[in-house]
């Protein structure tokens, strides 16, 4: 165990660092096209994509051909942190990148790993992924649309809800049901589903926090063709693809969270600075500073755990940790904004904001809103309740009912 | 940058967890608790073992394996609420002689405790310890080449049973603080009814207590980087042995809900406890990541060393706070019996809650580290 890294990791973290000084998207070009969405490829994020990809780090443990350096786990844990550190996203369409492109690797067969693939790393198309349905939320499984299947193509019906950057995107990922006859998790599977095809209409989903937030949308499909050479992996096997695709990087995604809880924490620190509605500086009171010091100890153990899990990951192991930060994470960012909002009090009640995109509700927005969109977190990718299903019945053993 | 524990550290975990799982039964805690015995084991192990001396220079006949393996070793001592002079004397009392000492007191004091021949103790302010103040209830003044103190220190670990007792005390110079080594036989102990009768607890009474100046260590006024180092040691060693002690009233808790059955199916299959167990195990990777951390930063030196030894406890204090609570109710009516083992790790916990400053004391360390 230790804390200090060898000196060859650090001469590539030097390296890596003065990449990213050269080659990180400027504010200008930022500003002149915000991101809309999780599926919005703009200009800049589809220059950056590229830069990253020609430079072998956007995804730096693949090989070459597929942007990366075949680099080693601890190499690529330096990469994140300095990511982490330049407040860097990869792609700002990180269902594709993080998610979908794995899961073509891994499961598609060559005519789709060719048609798509190598578009998706370099941001020449945008993805969302289709698996929640208006019945089928933690019970993913439940999920109804269906794919008819033909001869030499499907036929989608059915609806999906939560679709992440529909409006933008390309293609769906779409988890679709082939054998209704079957058990429950024995009868998916998964199409690639043009979002420009004849039966595709997408309907804007506005979160709670603003009505122009909207990344969220519902996906209404009917009749929809989808060409039979489209299908991932095998007929009626896309359970296993889902739990392969929500597996990818899960060694290291928890650096995006502890991130930006580092960043919210920097944040508070700031509002301790401000006066409170009571006329006195905010830091001044006990309590605050209390709440804000636990906050703090909470935000850099996710580092902690997240780097205990990542030893695990490293050797090969399987990490529990996961659910653990998952459900940690989140509830701490729902914490520390919730303060900061207690801490403003009257103050939390003006909720305008200027310059709003896609991304700024995390970090800029008034504090109420983002205490609003912190309920994001903990519902959506398996709600913390179900989050603690899986830690108290696959870590801790506990029986199922 | 690497949180596993490396084969050999593990290696080391493995025969004390095996050592003491022989040697250091719960039976043998409740004996005296019970009974007021005072068994020879698992100090006799530990120091026939070498555990005593795992964080001392060879120089001193230590094995030199650093502070993460002592961590890791306390960890174990804490999941079997092992008892005796181990977490006092290596933990508290040999850190502070050995950041403050010169090297005619390291061999008269660290060189035995580090071969488990003399038992100490440390006796600080643990209202102040969070903010590594000396405290104004011990004060000292020079007397010739010699130092006096007057005053007291309560609810000093041991401070009934050590030979040696290292001292902290208010002196009017420089940084205000001084330290010295004092037998134990020249202060009046009082031993209190303590929560964890196997972590005994004494207020010492020092009625002028002359201390010639070879057991003076470290120069007095110039002595609070010795205090607050030595302290980052005591503080993460007690916040490791909280953790100890939670998994092991963790893993009790998860036996137990798998077992115990209530309309006609264990009651771990119930979400309602599902989730409370689950909440236990996120608080208790958090102590255990943080102390991990908090360890390596010790062993390394690292600037953030103080930060880390206060976010520890305070994580240790989450920790406990909370799997105390749910241990306890899970287990239901047994859980509320003296004769479950629950009550004899919830007291140890508890008493490691609030030595070496509380979680409440540490947070407001660290808003004043952090500059809130």
């Amino acid at each position: 165990m230790q804390l200090h890294y060898d000196a060859a990791t650090e001469a590539f973290r030097a390296e890596v660092r003065a990449w990213l000084e050269a080659n990180q998207p400027t504010p200008a070009e930022m500003r002149a096209e915000p991101v809309k969405s999780s599926a919005h490829l703009t200009g800049w994020s589809r220059r950056w994509q590229g830069r990253l990809f020609d430079a072998g780090l956007l995804v730096p443990g693949w090989p070459r051909e597929l942007g990366g350096r075949s680099l080693p786990p601890v190499q690529q844990l330096v990469f994140q942190e300095e990511m982490a550190r330049f407040a860097l996203d990869r792609s700002t369409n990180p269902q594709g990148l993080e998610i979908i492109a794995p899961s073509i690797r891994d499961y598609g067969s060559d005519f789709l790993k060719e048609k798509y693939l190598l578009p998706t790393l370099r941001a020449e198309i945008a993805w969302c992924l289709g698996m929640s349905e208006p019945g089928a939320g933690s019970d993913l499984a439940g999920l109804s649309t269906r794919a008819a299947v033909h001869e030499d193509h499907f036929v989608v019906t059915g609806q999906k809800i939560w679709t992440s950057g529909a409006q933008h995107a390309d293609h769906c990922f779409c988890f679709v049901r082939t054998d209704p006859a079957a058990p429950k998790h024995r009868g998916i599977s998964v199409l690639i589903l043009d979002m420009k095809a004849p039966g595709v209409r997408v309907q804007p989903l506005p979160a709670l926090n603003d009505r122009k937030h909207v990344d969220f949308n519902e996906a209404f499909l009917d009749g929809v063709v989808v060409p039979r050479d489209h299908l991932v992996g095998q007929l009626h096997q896309g359970w296993s693809i889902s739990a392969g695709s929500l597996a990818h990087e899960r060694g290291m995604v928890w650096l995006t969270s502890a991130r930006r809880l580092d960043d919210t924490l920097e944040r508070l620190r700031a509002l301790a600075r401000e006066t409170g509605p009571d006329g006195r500086r905010i830091g001044e009171s006990e309590s605050f500073r209390d709440a804000v010091a636990g906050l703090y100890v909470d935000a850099q153990a996710m580092w902690f755990m997240g780097y205990r899990g990542f030893a695990k990951f490293a050797r090969g192991q399987v990490s529990p940790e996961h659910s653990v930060l998952k459900l940690f994470g989140s509830e701490i960012t729902q914490r520390a904004t919730r303060l900061a909002t207690e801490a403003q009090g009257v103050d939390a009640l003006d909720v305008d904001y200027q310059g709003w995109t896609f991304d700024d509700i995390r970090g800029r927005a008034p504090w109420m809103r983002q205490y609003l969109v912190s309920y994001g977190g903990t519902i959506s990718a398996g709600t913390s309740e179900i989050q603690r299903n899986i830690i108290a019945q696959r870590v801790l053993g506990l029986p199922r009912r | 940058m690497d949180f596993e524990i490396a084969p050999e550290q593990q290696d080391l975990v493995d025969s004390v967890r095996a050592v003491l799982a022989q040697e250091c039964p719960t039976a043998l805690v409740r004996d005296i608790v019970e009974n007021g015995s005072t068994p020879e084991q698992p100090w006799k192990s530990a120091r026939e073992l070498g555990w005593t001396a795992i964080d001392l220079p060879e120089s001193l006949g230590g094995l030199a394996l650093g502070f993460t393996a002592l961590g890791l070793v306390v960890e174990q001592h804490g999941c079997r609420i092992a008892p005796g002079p181990f977490l006092a004397t290596v933990t508290q009392f040999l850190p502070l002689v050995c950041e403050a000492g010169a090297p005619e007191q390291l061999a008269r004091f660290a060189q035995p405790a580090g071969a488990g021949e003399l038992r100490g103790a440390l006796a600080i302010d643990h209202g102040r310890a969070a903010e590594q103040a000396p405290g104004e209830s011990l004060r000292a003044w020079r007397d010739g080449a010699a130092w006096v103190l007057e005053g007291q220190r309560t609810y000093v670990l041991d401070g009934g049973s050590a030979d040696e007792i290292a001292v902290a005390a208010r002196v009017d110079a420089g940084d205000g603080v001084g330290l010295f080594a004092v037998p134990q036989s020249a202060v009046k102990a009082q031993r209190i009814v303590a929560l964890d009768a196997s972590r005994p607890l004494a207020h010492l009474r020092f009625d002028r207590v002359r201390v010639e100046p070879e057991r003076v260590l470290g120069t007095p006024g110039r002595s609070a980087r010795a205090l607050g180092r030595a302290l980052e040691r005591a503080v993460v060693a007690a916040s490791l042995e909280c953790v100890g002690a939670c998994q092991t009233l963790l893993e009790m808790t998860v036996e137990h809900a798998k077992s115990r059955r209530q309309f006609d199916q264990p009651i771990g299959a119930f979400q309602a406890i599902q989730h409370k167990c689950a909440d236990m195990l996120v608080q208790l990777e958090k102590a255990r990541a943080t102390g991990h951390f908090a360890m390596m930063a010790l062993a390394e030196d690292d600037p953030r060393r103080a930060l880390a030894a206060s976010m520890a406890k305070a994580a240790a204090s989450d920790c406990q706070r909370l799997v105390c609570k749910e241990a306890i109710q899970i287990h239901g009516g047994m859980g509320y019996t003296w004769e479950s083992d629950v009550q004899l790790f919830v007291k140890r916990a508890k008493t490691l809650e609030a030595l070496f400053g509380t979680g409440a004391a540490h947070r407001q360390r660290i808003a004043a580290l952090l500059e809130i």
